[in-house]
């Protein structure tokens, strides 16, 4: 069984504290994504995943094997690196065959799957190339078929598309997520990049700080964020936070946001959850959930940052600033004064002293 | 791009001074090594830069036959000098390289701290007499004064901190990933070291070993030191090139300097592919 178990995992690096005990269960199968900022432990757990390192507490299970003192080359791993760790003196065909033939399997098993894999990948005019004169798409390509041909029933990816260029990383994703369709590995899959971790995974960890703040399946995870610190990672742009006070309207519970003036009435579900608050909450929407509404929060426009399909609005200034994606056609120019209104069900509301979720 | 002619016969310029002030010396030497007696001892007035009447006298002068024109018989010929020298900066090239690269990885990957690396350097901290003469008579001590194996130990020695810096900066450079993606493909250690990581480190390995040659091949004072008679080298025998009745051999010299010249000339060339890939090492993007 691959199922990976991670229990209390902890890793220090002298007075440094790397990842603080993390707890996680992925599936037989499943993509997971362990997303978060640089330094936030995610590369850390998956080299001890992998048994480059050696956790400082904690255990880790493949199935119902502790894997402690299980040298890396026997944990049936596959890892494929972010800078590709080709080896440059072989051509594209050894490299792929390297693991093959170091198991020592039998020639005409090598060669099979060596082709099969090439083929799958796109790199069979490649095979005799020498692999230091290949571009850094198709050396990410290579070092991808180079794990995969093992088969391995876990397979870890550490950022491996954050060196190559926009256009093929979109192509990669959709690879690697038939790759794994076709091989029903469990794949860990570490990113920094939401886009990556939202397309492609099944679940999403989201990390920082050495803490695992959320695991859920991306939808999840970017609907009901559990903190504050989810809520303004995922989403691009992040969720807006303001800080607000609970306070009592004649049509209901709203929430005071200062200078920004009284939110329109909490919705059912949100104002059971401001009901618990003590003192100060945060006030969380999405900037794609609102609209302009004659009963919206009023506030001037700083800036206009047009991306496209969309126009995303900086509004308000000071401390109390957020922003709405709006489409293009939006009646609001630098200077004007909108009034936007997030979507009564798409508000969330966060402890302002835990930035825990209501 | 197009330049200003004056630029480009600044350029020309600027080259051929670099040229002259390193190959003229060559050059020289390269001529002097063809020239009859009465040419190369000529001063003044009748200096020849290429020789008039091209002669091998030099040549068969140092390899014990006698001269028409010198009137001077040698004790030993260049051949055992000659052989000396191959034999102990090869072994000692061997020596230091192989010392030298098994220390750097070591310490590359595992090595914690400053000090042994620095420790490595000690050797050089001290004026080289002050070192040789204790070395000296700790290669008395141990019979190995006047033996080529003698002189490829010291040779192996001293330039082992240059194998293994030059080899540290390389190892250095090569990113982990690489390994550790062998070694999760189920390969060990040593094999990771010996398939993968030697391999890829051909082209450092052959820049550092030539250098380390050269090092070697150009030694004198060591071999002064350490050798007496039977094994002295090239640098050394060259020295003893003079007679009472005539000074200082300088055909038979050149014609000598010309052989010595010889071997790096051949190992450049065979690792100039490498030299230039050393250069660019570094194939994988970080």
């Amino acid at each position: 069984m691959s199922a990976i178990h991670l229990e209390h995992l902890a890793k220090r690096f002298g007075g440094f504290t790397a990842l603080k005990a993390m707890d996680l269960r992925i599936e037989d199968g499943e993509f997971m994504a362990l997303l978060g900022p640089s330094g936030c432990g995610k590369s850390t757990t998956m080299n001890m995943i992998a048994g480059m390192e050696t956790p400082s507490e904690g255990r880790i299970l493949f199935g119902d094997r502790d894997m402690a003192g299980v040298p890396m080359a026997r944990r049936g791993v596959g890892f494929v690196f972010q800078n590709y760790a080709i080896f440059t003196h072989m051509t594209v065909r050894q490299n792929l065959s390297y693991g093959l033939r170091m198991t020592g399997r039998p020639k005409s098993e090598v060669e099979r799957r060596t082709l099969d894999m090439a083929e799958f990948l796109q790199l069979t005019p490649l095979l005799d190339r020498r692999a230091d004169r290949l571009s850094v798409n198709i050396l990410q390509r290579v070092a991808i078929g180079r794990s995969a041909v093992m088969e391995p029933a876990i397979f870890l990816l550490d950022e491996p598309l954050s060196n190559v260029d926009a256009a093929f990383r979109a192509v990669m994703r959709t690879e690697l997520k038939q790759l794994q369709r076709q091989f029903r590995q469990t794949m860990v899959y570490v990113t920094h990049d939401q886009l990556e971790a939202m397309t492609m995974a099944d679940r999403i960890a989201v990390m920082d700080h050495g803490v695992l703040q959320q695991v859920g399946r991306p939808i999840d995870v970017y609907n009901d964020p559990a903190n504050t610190f989810v809520a303004a990672f995922i989403g691009s742009p992040g969720m807006n936070l303001l800080r607000g006070r609970p306070v009592r309207t004649d049509r209901g519970l709203a929430v005071d946001l200062g200078v920004l003036g009284v939110t329109p009435p909490l919705a059912a579900p949100q104002a059971r959850a401001a009901e618990q608050a003590r003192g100060e909450v945060i006030y969380g929407f999405r900037p794609e959930q609102t609209t302009l509404a004659r009963e919206g929060i009023a506030s001037p426009v700083s800036f206009v940052e047009r991306i496209g399909a969309r126009s995303i609005v900086h509004l308000g200034d000071g401390p109390a600033v957020f922003k709405a994606v709006f489409e293009n056609d939006v009646p609001a120019a630098v200077g004007d004064v909108v009034r936007v209104l997030p979507h009564a069900d798409a508000v969330r509301l966060f402890d302002a002293q835990t930035g825990k979720a209501l | 791009m197009t330049r200003s002619p004056i630029f480009e016969t600044f350029r020309y310029a600027a080259i051929l001074i670099a040229l002259a002030i390193t190959l003229v010396p060559i050059l020289w030497m390269a001529s002097m090594a063809f020239k009859p007696i009465p040419e190369w001892q000529a001063t003044g007035q009748n200096l020849t830069w290429i020789p008039k009447d091209p002669t091998l006298d030099n040549f068969r002068f140092i390899f014990g036959e006698s001269s028409s024109n010198l009137i001077v018989a040698l004790d030993r010929t260049a051949v055992q000098p000659i052989v000396a020298s191959l034999l102990a900066s090869v072994l000692g090239t061997l020596i230091a390289m192989t010392a030298g690269t098994a220390a750097a990885y070591g310490l590359s990957r595992y090595g914690s701290g400053q000090n042994l690396p620095l420790a490595l350097l000690q050797l050089r901290l001290f004026p080289p007499m002050a070192v040789m003469i204790p070395v000296m008579i700790m290669w008395a001590f141990l019979g190995f004064m006047d033996t080529w194996w003698g002189l490829a130990l010291i040779y192996g020695i001293v330039t082992l901190p240059f194998a293994f810096w030059l080899m540290k900066t390389f190892f250095d450079d090569m990113p982990r990933e690489i390994e550790e993606a062998a070694m999760v493909e189920g390969c060990s250690r040593w094999r990771v070291f010996t398939r993968i990581t030697l391999p890829m480190m051909r082209a450092p390995l052959a820049s550092a070993a030539l250098f380390v040659f050269i090092l070697n091949w150009s030694d004198y004072l060591i071999a002064l030191l350490l050798t007496t008679r039977e094994w002295v080298t090239i640098p050394v025998y060259m020295a003893s090139l003079s007679s009472s009745m005539t000074g200082q051999l300088y055909g038979a010299k050149a014609a000598l300097g010309l052989i010595a010249a010889v071997p790096p000339v051949i190992l450049g060339i065979l690792i100039q592919r490498h030299l230039v890939r050393g250069l660019t090492f570094g194939a994988l993007k970080q």
